[in-house]
């Protein structure tokens, strides 16, 4: 198993605990842990198993199983996503293995790329999101539990698969795709009119710094990644679960507490999504400068839609503060010395 | 030549799960795609590789013999589109494996992009809980095929792995949409 996914399936389980432990009373605690358990320990299986064909029949055993939790969406609409994303990518497994002209293993590149979207539920492929859906039966496990260590194994293999040509373009792809998802997720977190919307935008708008930290094929692209994931599991994750009774309550705060998670959600200092910038802006300085500046105005996109997510959290009490006080000073910890994460991740 | 048949018998598989609604349709096509991925698991990786598939496909395909919407239903009213896909995607992968790509495993890569394709577009295309399971399990086995292409070290178990799922997804026990 990679380092980085160790590293990230090990934040999955800390994020599941804390769901088991902070979700509210009403939610079924048993059932929680069976089904985040039976996904962690898929998560595990992707990243274990010795090839990317393994990989990707228990993606598509773990989707299957999520399709047929009880819920409000129809299996099919939960079914689609991550079938068309292993169909995708067990056709780029022949391009990437095909003998042939460049162009060959450039759809392969393709494909993975596509494949990783549509399995995560990031533009080009969203997932269908229901406002009141269960957490568990909602495209939020995909895009905030599975996904970050999909997404290390995809890019592992990518590594492996693809020559030094296709292996520019996945790059590139990863980072167009970045921006577009950058974007489009900021901006529709900001002007949405749902506010469970709002937040499945705003992981959106995350997932296109990891992807571009991961298209940047410079070490630090891959640690501002790491850090970025991080951010999701440890951070914007337990946050989203310790809103959903304000969201379902239609309550707003406008405390100093919301103020410290709307910080945390933008990725301002001393938090870590502010590091994981830093080290993003700095690769792609390196790269291309005017990535960099692309991604900074991308950056300035953050603060409108977390303003808006801080407030929907509204004023947290009891075991709920508690759990939003772990997540900030986990992530302020995580922001003033990432040294040890990076060093787990061998990064 | 034995792998070019057993290609075309995998296409005409995918193409009656495309094509049909019906348990005894849908049971037929996984028979057909079966015995034509088995083939070609058998000539590419082994005896292993081609019994787990054909066992992994028998089940699948026993299951739905046995649950799902009754009768054949191929080609139901407003099926031109169905039809058109299986005869384009059929000729367009051709194409791509036999000419755009090269080296050897021409059967395999086709065997394995029209599948996939196919079980893609009817799993995007369909609604009915027992034709999703049929066409994700089809898939799952066409997932395992690419195992051949790589450098083998992981012997037979992407294609246990493929039979164990394709052969207990029909047992799923599944409810309908609720807004709970």
């Amino acid at each position: 198993m990679q380092p980085d996914s160790a590293v990230l399936i090990g934040l999955a389980a800390a994020a599941l605990a804390f769901a088991v432990i902070f979700t509210p009373l009403a939610t079924s605690r048993r059932a929680l842990l069976f089904k985040g358990g039976t996904g962690l320990a898929g998560s595990a299986a992707i990243a274990a198993v010795p090839s990317f064909d393994l990989s990707l029949l228990i993606l598509l055993a773990l989707g299957v199983l999520h399709a047929s939790i009880e819920g409000p969406r129809a299996f099919a609409v939960r079914l689609r996503a991550p079938v068309v994303a292993v169909a995708t990518m067990a056709i780029a497994l022949v391009f990437a293995h095909a003998q042939g002209s460049d162009a060959v293993q450039r759809f392969a590149a393709v494909g993975l790329v596509a494949g990783l979207a549509a399995a995560v539920g990031l533009l080009p492929y969203m997932h269908p999101l229901e406002p009141d859906e269960p957490m568990t039966s909602s495209p939020i496990p995909w895009i905030a539990f599975v996904g970050p260590v999909l997404a290390a194994v995809v890019v592992f293999r990518a590594q492996q698969l693809l020559g030094q040509d296709a292996g520019g373009v996945f790059g590139g792809l990863l980072i167009g795709l970045g921006l577009l998802n950058i974007a489009w997720g900021s901006v529709s977190a900001w002007l949405t009119e749902s506010e469970v919307a709002a937040w499945r935008y705003s992981f959106v708008a995350d997932w296109g710094l990891v992807l571009c930290g991961f298209g940047v094929t410079l070490a630090d692209g891959g640690r501002a990644a790491l850090l970025v994931l991080f951010s999701i599991i440890v951070g914007r994750l337990p946050l989203y679960i310790a809103s959903r009774q304000a969201l379902r309550d239609r309550s707003v705060a406008q405390r100093p507490i919301n103020y410290l998670v709307a910080g945390a959600l933008a990725g301002s200092a001393p938090f870590v999504g502010f590091v994981a910038r830093i080290l993003l802006l700095r690769a792609a300085t390196q790269l291309y400068w005017p990535l960099a500046l692309a991604l900074a105005l991308g950056m300035l996109l953050w603060l409108p839609g977390s303003l808006r997510l801080g407030r929907s959290l509204a004023v947290p009490r009891g075991r709920q503060a508690i759990g939003v006080s772990l997540v900030l000073a986990l992530n302020v910890a995580a922001g003033l010395y990432p040294l040890p994460i990076l060093l787990a991740a061998r990064l | 030549m034995v792998a070019g048949v057993a290609a075309f018998v995998a296409w005409l598989g995918a193409s009656i799960i495309v094509l049909g609604d019906g348990r005894r349709a849908l049971a037929l096509g996984v028979v057909f795609a079966t015995a034509g991925m088995a083939v070609i698991a058998w000539q590419n990786a082994g005896t292993a590789a081609g019994v787990a598939i054909a066992a992994g496909g028998a089940i699948a395909a026993a299951r739905r013999a046995v649950s799902g919407p009754d009768g054949w239903r191929i080609m139901p009213p407003g099926s031109t589109p169905r039809l058109v896909l299986c005869i384009a995607s059929g000729l367009v992968v051709l194409w791509i494996a036999a000419a755009v790509t090269t080296g050897p495993g021409a059967s395999l890569r086709f065997t394995v992009m029209l599948v996939a394709g196919l079980m893609g577009a009817r799993v995007l295309a369909g609604e009915d809980p027992p034709v999703l399971l049929t066409a994700t399990s089809v898939l799952a086995l066409a997932v395992a095929l690419p195992a051949a292409m790589g450098d083998g070290s992981v012997g037979p178990w992407p294609y246990v792995a493929a039979a164990v799922i394709a052969g207990t997804i029909g047992w799923l026990p599944l409810r309908t949409a609720s807004a709970a």
